[in-house]
């Protein structure tokens, strides 16, 4: 094997057999019995041959995966390529799988047979279960000689950063945000200028294009008047992630929900030419300013997928962002599973600051189960309580909160957001 | 020496099963050590079925530590394939060996202090090469 530093040692079976051999010939003396010392003999002969011509095999190894970026669910293939120079009776090798990873095809760990001068090809397919940044392609080798009495162990660092984006969701519908910015963009603003949606009438003034003039109504009226437009502008909007908490049963829990929404989420806004930033509200906190395009895309979903729980009992206030982090007249799409009090806290300031505010309640009830017992259903129940307490709580600050149960599409929470929205009194 | 031979057989199934080395090591030395004794209550010398136990036990544990190695990963198809035909040639060779060790001790029945010195000299010989192999064993190259 090459490069890197190999581990010699001996295997149980030379252990085995020296002890076997060493027992064989001293009964032998001590009994004076000439069969026991021939038992040891093949032993002994196979330890002495075996020895002598044990070294280390030299195989080279290449490792590629076909792709770099791949989207939750999808399928990438890892080609593990040897290359003997030497032969090699006994190879294991494993290609080490971080979790999240699932192997469909091909053996991991194998062990095989190379002759001098061999090149063997090993494919492995490999399912990208869940989203993440994943390190794959180290390689374990451990090398036998012909007798198995001696090992060479190695690992080699042929790791290449596998990206596995969150798979967005359809969304059909988006929280529209309350207030527009400068730029042009898909969004209906409320000032009039250049665009598309018809706002109102006014006399014909000196300036205006003649094509603007509407013919009826000034027929009507026995003077010019024009139509006015409601301007096509773009809008900001923030997604706030916290990540302090997360409820997790088996591979899934709030955390990877509120992920794949927000990527689901950005991706939509940035298609509709909104500026969208994001901010990571947890032990660490993160933030990327606002921002269109395919580059801010991927900036945020890179953000993402560096998204982890770090347990940290700092108290950190939205305060402590900076200005620009928060631009004003933005909307902050916060996806919560609403468990710890320091995000819970910094969205009321949020709102208490003036920022249209909309809180998805990444429900963490599926995640969790009352401790058997009295006790435990009471707690529970107390629990529940006070988690509709807090949403009460928002809501009183004006700021709609959804709860999103796990299973159930995010279009249809957030078409239930933009309903609320439009006739605030009609909320059931 | 029936309990004994059938307690090794049990401690080897054993060793297999919980894949333990130490027990197989046991077990092959009890086995060993039951056919010696039921050898012994023959009368002196090696009797005739020496050579067949001795290439038995050693085929046995051949048998034994490759199935240990399957334990953590299986071998290939043809590794398989190679491995058994490997193993068949070992077989054979220590039939013949045992059969040539045993014609030649035949030819010095009796032994004496040279005999005894070899011996001595070649198990404090594995003695040292244990510990020189235990010694290597933490070197990195």
């Amino acid at each position: 094997m090459t490069d890197g530093s190999s581990v010699r040692y001996a295997t149980p079976k030379l252990g085995g057999y020296v002890g076997l051999t060493a027992l064989g010939l001293l009964a032998s003396l001590i009994f004076a019995r000439p069969e026991l010392a021939l038992i040891a003999v093949p032993f002994a002969v196979l330890l002495a041959v075996g020895l002598s011509l044990a070294r280390e095999p030299d195989t080279r190894v290449h490792v590629e995966i076909d792709r770099a970026r791949v989207l939750e669910g999808d399928e990438v293939v890892v080609e593990v390529e040897l290359d003997a120079r030497d032969y090699a009776p006994r190879l294991e090798l494993l290609v080490e799988v971080p979790r999240g990873l699932e192997l469909v095809e091909g053996k991991n760990p194998v062990a095989l047979r190379l002759d001098s001068g061999e090149d063997r090809l090993l494919e492995l397919r490999l399912r990208c279960a869940s989203w993440g940044a994943y390190r794959l392609g180290e390689v374990h080798l451990r090398a036998s000689d012909s007798a198995g009495l001696l090992a060479w162990e190695r690992t080699l660092d042929r790791a290449a950063v596998l990206r596995v984006y969150p798979r967005p969701e359809e969304l059909r519908e988006l929280v529209a945000p309350r207030e527009t910015q400068l730029f042009t963009g898909n969004r209906v603003s409320r000032q009039k200028g250049e665009g598309l949606e018809f706002a109102d009438l006014r006399p014909f003034g000196a300036g205006d294009r003649i094509r603007r003039i509407n013919w009826r109504a000034s027929a009507r009226r026995g003077d010019l008047w024009v139509n006015e437009f409601h301007a096509e502008r773009n809008a900001d909007v923030i997604l706030f992630l916290d990540s302090f908490a997360d409820a997790r049963r088996g591979g899934t829990g709030t955390l990877d929900q509120a992920i794949r929404a927000a990527a689901s989420l950005s991706e939509r806004y940035l298609v509709d030419k909104d500026r969208v930033g994001l901010i990571n509200f947890g032990g660490v906190l993160n933030w990327l300013r606002p921002g269109t395009g395919l580059l801010q895309r991927y900036r945020i979903v890179e953000a993402l997928l560096n998204t982890e729980i770090t347990l940290s009992y700092a108290w950190k206030e939205i305060d402590v962002l900076p200005r620009g982090t928060l631009p004003p007249k933005a909307l902050v799409l916060a996806l919560t599973p609403l468990l710890d009090d320091r995000a819970i806290s910094a969205l009321l300031d949020l709102r208490a600051r003036g920022f249209d505010l909309v809180i998805v309640d990444v429900s963490p009830l599926p995640f969790v189960e009352p401790e058997p017992g009295e006790a435990g259903e009471l707690a529970f129940r107390l629990w529940k309580l006070r988690r509709e307490g807090r949403r009460s709580e928002y809501e009183r600050a004006g700021a709609p909160v959804v709860e999103w149960r796990d299973g159930t599409p995010l279009t249809a929470i957030l078409e239930g957001v933009s309903a609320s929205r439009r006739h605030p009194h009609a909320r059931a | 020496m029936l309990a004994l031979g059938a307690g090794a057989a049990a401690l080897l199934a054993c060793g297999l099963a919980l894949a333990t080395p130490p027990a197989i090591v046991a077990s092959l030395a009890g086995v060993g050590a039951s056919w010696s004794v039921s050898a012994w209550t023959r009368g002196s010398g090696a009797p005739g079925g020496t050579v067949l136990a001795a290439a038995a036990i050693f085929v046995a544990a051949e048998l034994a530590y490759w199935s240990l190695e399957q334990v953590s990963v299986p071998d290939e198809g043809e590794l398989v394939a190679r491995r058994a035909a490997g193993l068949a040639l070992r077989g054979a060779a220590a039939l013949a060996l045992v059969s040539f060790a045993l014609a030649a001790l035949d030819l010095h029945a009796g032994g004496g202090v040279l005999l005894e010195a070899v011996g001595v000299a070649a198990t404090v010989g594995l003695l040292a090469l244990v510990l020189v192999l235990a010694k290597a064993g933490h070197q990195q190259q």
